[in-house]
């Protein structure tokens, strides 16, 4: 076995000079080469890399307000081909060019509302979850009665309180998904924080948050980044819910949710209204599913090879 | 190590049983050898991952599916080849030719059925017994483990760990199997509750002229219960004997290091002296002799060449190059 | 005598279940001196572990008092204890679930030195975890890998580095080889054995395993559901086991040889519950010697000959 009496002094060194002795990679460098081994999880990240990029670079490839905004009767539903990639909408808007500046809107909103929905739940559920006794029932009881409020409605209340605006539109969608994730987060703390690395973080003196944080979550993050990635979707979904009703997305301004809406009573003869909106959906929510598998297996350092 | 006139139970030969996964071969057994006698006990002692486990459940013919596979060998129950047994006669001779205990009592038991019904199970299945049978030599294997028979109707968490493991002894004897094999069957239990079990199953192996496997890593449980010992390292047998000749002349130095590495309680201030090293990786096994590494006696030739079983007597053998040509104890 | 480094006076722990209170630890008494080893064994359910994260409170215990190094640990608050950690460490039984899966050893190892705060500079920091490593026996190439790639016996030596990394005075041992194969075992014991003559750590060391207590503890004590029957030098209390209990636990022992085997006590029944208990004699139900006084009284802990404690009603009586 290894040598258990040089307990001699050693001469100071950098953890970066050290592992450059060993050819070690470092912590980043070995997840990012764990996730390339992840077919899947690649193609997953090209499609949405293609998603982002093309919403990036939207004002590269079309014009705004010539192609997505202004309307032109008399090219009105045109099919696929014939100058426009997807076809022209009821009004004669190029529908490509809506398509990807509806991907800057449905992308931004649906990711920051998760985002907001993860930060309130992700704090409510590990305070719940890691603490149990009183604290965690009476969060528990708060978030079951709005669990029992549907989504749109308890938006709807928020965004008809302060207003309508993107931003209203995110805090309102990212509270009435934070339950959800406040459930999730507990559930997923309750399943380590019964485990001994807990406890013997607690015998070096670690403070709690310093606990959850670095002990807890990072051990229970699967099943939150799967189910992160099902609720960009679902996100999505609700914005364009709530953009029907008018209190989304101001029309003219392209989303895929009011798109797919008033794609809706073409449908029988024109399909391609919404099947455009539609895959743009499904793929985003597709590599979203994709990577977030793959990411959640990268970070898993057990399942290394 | 076989002899063919005395009746065997059991007999191994050459078994090699590897685990296959996507980029590597985990060599579990690499030909092992045993024969337990009618009425014996055989203790196989070895570390984690020895191969301990994986030929117990070759001798079931239960190799995990499908990493699991059984390369080469014979299994011979009751003069009959386990490995050749069609998926039918398996079935029957699981639980009634053979029967298994395993470490963790709470695993084997059902929680949701009755112990008599669980034990009455296998009875109706073997033995074609009726359910009012069954039950009732359910109650009579019971009080043979130490059980009131009136318990029968109780469910597994209304027993307690030492009672649970006397429940999964009972289903074991149920069918009064040829041979039991134990593995690591009172690790989990506390020592008193270990002693009343290691008296119950020499009290049986007596009573029914049973033979037994019983696989530990505890050579004081092997000294309690066992005829004969297999000393096994990185699924190999390096040192097979008698009681006599593994605890008072053993002849390996692995075997030596097993011993030295245990506190003596007579002499309490005696330094423990560990094997240095660590149990080899079962994929990727040491060449020649898989212990040279850890070996204070190791020679040129351990490294390169696997020794041989040497006979030192009609009942002891050993497998180290210390001992090529000579019986002489070299320890 | 040398001033004790921890007295444990009168500690309880009690948890409240379904069936009523739970006595876990219930008025336990003892003292470790500095430097020193106390073997605490009994079997499971016994209350040994829950006695020893009573006395680091990370279980908060129901009363008593536990006094290291002068001062009443239970009187202190949430960030003085935070504080006294430094001092008081744990080296856990399974060395899987006992660390972060997530953290390299090297992390695992730094992590109590971040959080006291004792070496702020990252560099000496880093080289002090490289010092531990070798202190512990782990190879230096071993910095960067996960405790899943580490076999039993190197995952326990990252758990005493980390354990050893604020050069604690007091140390409660959980079963820290009862996990591991005997010839790892030694190694692990000759490891402890080793830093105990060499920094002078006080170790508590609970375990189920006789042999092993016996040859690693300076003074033992048995524990039967939540009462402590007897304390005494380890050699004594083999050689005069004066509690019916420790005579049967120490006749259990399966000894590793052929000849001269002892005569087993074999005790009868199981232990009683824990819950509720009576103010009687917890193991007169298995005790061979027990009358009427057993199964009415509770007998106390009594020094019956020099640093020789006992709780039994006959071995008063003999003394």
């Amino acid at each position: 076995m290894e040598n258990t009496n040089t307990a001699a002094k050693r001469e100071v060194i950098s953890r970066k000079e050290f592992y450059k002795k060993f050819k070690k990679k470092s912590n980043a460098a070995e997840i990012w080469s764990r996730f390339l081994k992840n077919r899947t999880a690649v193609v997953g990240l090209i499609i949405f890399g293609i998603i982002v990029l093309l919403a990036i670079f939207a004002p590269l490839l079309v014009s705004y307000e010539e192609q997505a905004i202004k309307l032109d009767v008399y090219n009105r539903l045109q099919g696929p081909g014939n100058g426009h990639l997807f076809g022209t909408d009821e009004v004669g808007r190029d529908i490509f060019a809506r398509i990807i500046y509806g991907a800057r809107i449905s992308l931004s909103v649906g990711i920051s509302s998760v985002a907001v929905a993860l930060l309130v739940g992700g704090i409510l559920g590990s305070i719940s979850g890691f603490y149990g006794g009183k604290i965690d029932d009476v969060i528990m009881r708060v978030m079951d009665v709005f669990l029992c409020l549907p989504d749109v409605l308890l938006a709807l209340a928020i965004i008809a309180t302060f207003g309508v605006s993107q931003i209203n539109l995110v805090i309102s969608i990212g509270l009435s998904f934070s339950p959800k994730f406040a459930r999730i987060v507990r559930s997923a703390i309750l399943t380590v924080r019964g485990s001994e690395y807990i406890e013997a973080a607690r015998s070096i003196g670690a403070k709690d948050g310093h606990i959850i944080l670095r002990y807890a979550l990072v051990n229970c993050m699967g099943p939150i980044i799967v189910q992160v990635t099902l609720y960009v979707a679902s996100a999505i979904l609700t914005i364009s819910g709530l953009s029907f009703l008018g209190l989304g997305i101001q029309a003219p301004t392209p989303e895929w949710g009011n798109m797919l809406a008033s794609g809706r009573a073409f449908m029988r003869d024109e399909a391609y209204l919404v099947i455009a909106p539609g895959l743009a959906i499904f793929f985003t929510i597709l590599s979203l599913n994709l990577l977030g598998d793959g990411l959640r297996d990268a970070l898993d350092p057990r399942l290394k090879q | 190590m076989e002899k063919e006139n005395v009746k065997n139970t059991l007999e191994v030969k050459d078994l090699v049983v590897q685990y296959v996964s996507d980029n590597e071969i985990v060599h579990a057994v690499n030909g092992i050898n045993m024969t337990i006698g009618e009425g014996k006990t055989l203790g196989l002692v070895g570390e984690t991952g020895a191969g301990k486990t994986t030929t117990a459940m070759s001798i079931l013919n239960l190799v995990a599916q499908p990493q699991g596979k059984i390369v080469s060998g014979e299994i011979l129950l009751n003069g009959k080849d386990v490995l050749k047994m069609n998926h039918h006669d398996l079935r029957l001779m699981r639980g009634d030719q053979v029967a298994m205990i395993f470490q963790d009592p709470m695993t084997s038991l059902n929680p949701i059925k009755s112990v008599g019904e669980q034990i009455a199970e296998g009875l109706r299945i073997h033995q074609k017994l009726d359910k009012k049978d069954a039950m009732k030599r359910a109650a009579e294997v019971l009080e043979l483990v130490g059980i009131p028979g009136s318990r029968a109707v109780e469910f597994p968490h209304q027993f307690s760990g030492g009672m649970k493991q006397r429940v999964v002894i009972a289903m074991a004897l149920a069918c009064r199997p040829n041979l039991l094999i134990a593995d690591e069957a009172t690790t989990a239990l506390d020592v008193t509750i270990q002693a009343q079990i290691l008296q119950l199953i020499n009290e049986l192996k007596k009573k029914y002229n049973m033979s037994m496997l019983i696989i530990t890593h505890d050579l004081g449980i092997v000294a309690e219960v066992c005829d004969e010992v297999s000393i096994i390292y990185a699924g190999v047998v390096i040192e097979h004997g008698n009681l006599e000749d593994i605890f008072d002349h053993y002849y390996h130095p692995y075997t030596k290091g097993l011993f030295d590495s245990l506190p003596d309680i007579e002499n309490r201030s005696a330094q423990l002296k560990p094997i240095k090293g660590l149990t080899p990786d079962p994929t990727n096994l040491p060449s020649g002799c898989p212990f040279h590494p850890r070996c204070e006696y190791c020679m040129e030739i351990c490294k390169e060449t696997r020794p041989k079983m040497r006979q030192l007597n009609d009942t002891h053998f050993v497998r180290c190059h210390l001992y090529d040509d000579t019986d002489e104890r070299k320890l | 005598m040398a001033k004790p480094l921890l007295e444990v006076r009168h500690l309880k722990k009690f948890f409240n279940v379904a069936a009523g209170t739970l006595h876990a630890v219930d008025d336990v008494t003892f003292t470790i001196e500095p430097g020193k080893t106390l073997g605490v064994v009994g079997e499971s359910g016994c209350g040994k572990s829950t006695t020893g994260r009573a006395i680091l409170r990370l279980l908060e215990p129901t009363s008593g008092e536990v006094i290291f190094d002068g001062v009443d640990v239970l009187k202190l608050n949430k960030k003085e204890m935070r504080k006294k950690r430094q001092e008081m460490q744990l080296i856990f039984q399974d060395p899987f679930s006992s660390l972060n899966p997530r953290m390299t050893v090297s992390e695992t190892i730094e992590e109590p030195l971040k959080l006291s705060g004792m070496i702020p500079d990252k560099d000496q920091r880093f080289t002090r975890v490289l010092e531990l490593m070798d202190r512990v026996g782990l190879a230096e190439r071993l910095v960067n890998t996960y405790p899943h790639e580490l076999d039993g016996g190197r995952r326990q030596r990252i758990g005493i580095a980390r354990a050893l990394a604020t050069r604690p005075k007091f140390i409660v041992c959980d079963e820290p080889v009862s996990a591991l194969d005997v010839s790892i075992q030694a190694q692990i014991l000759n490891l402890m054995k080793q830093i105990q003559q060499d920094m002078g750590v006080t170790y508590m060391f609970i375990t189920h395993d006789l042999s092993v207590v016996n040859h690693f503890s300076d003074d033992i004590a048995v524990m039967y559901l939540g009462r402590l029957v007897e304390k005494a030098p380890s050699e004594e209390l083999f050689r005069r086991p004066l509690h019916p209990y420790t005579e049967a636990l120490l006749s259990a022992i399966p000894l590793p040889r052929i000849h001269n085997r002892p005569e087993r006590i074999i005790l009868k029944g199981e232990l009683s519950s824990p819950i509720n208990p009576k103010p009687i004699c917890r193991f007169a139900n298995r005790c061979p010697y027990a009358t009427d006084i057993c199964r009415q009284e509770e007998p106390q802990l009594t020094e019956v000959a020099p640093n020789h404690f006992v709780a039994c009603h006959h071995v008063k009586k003999q003394a």
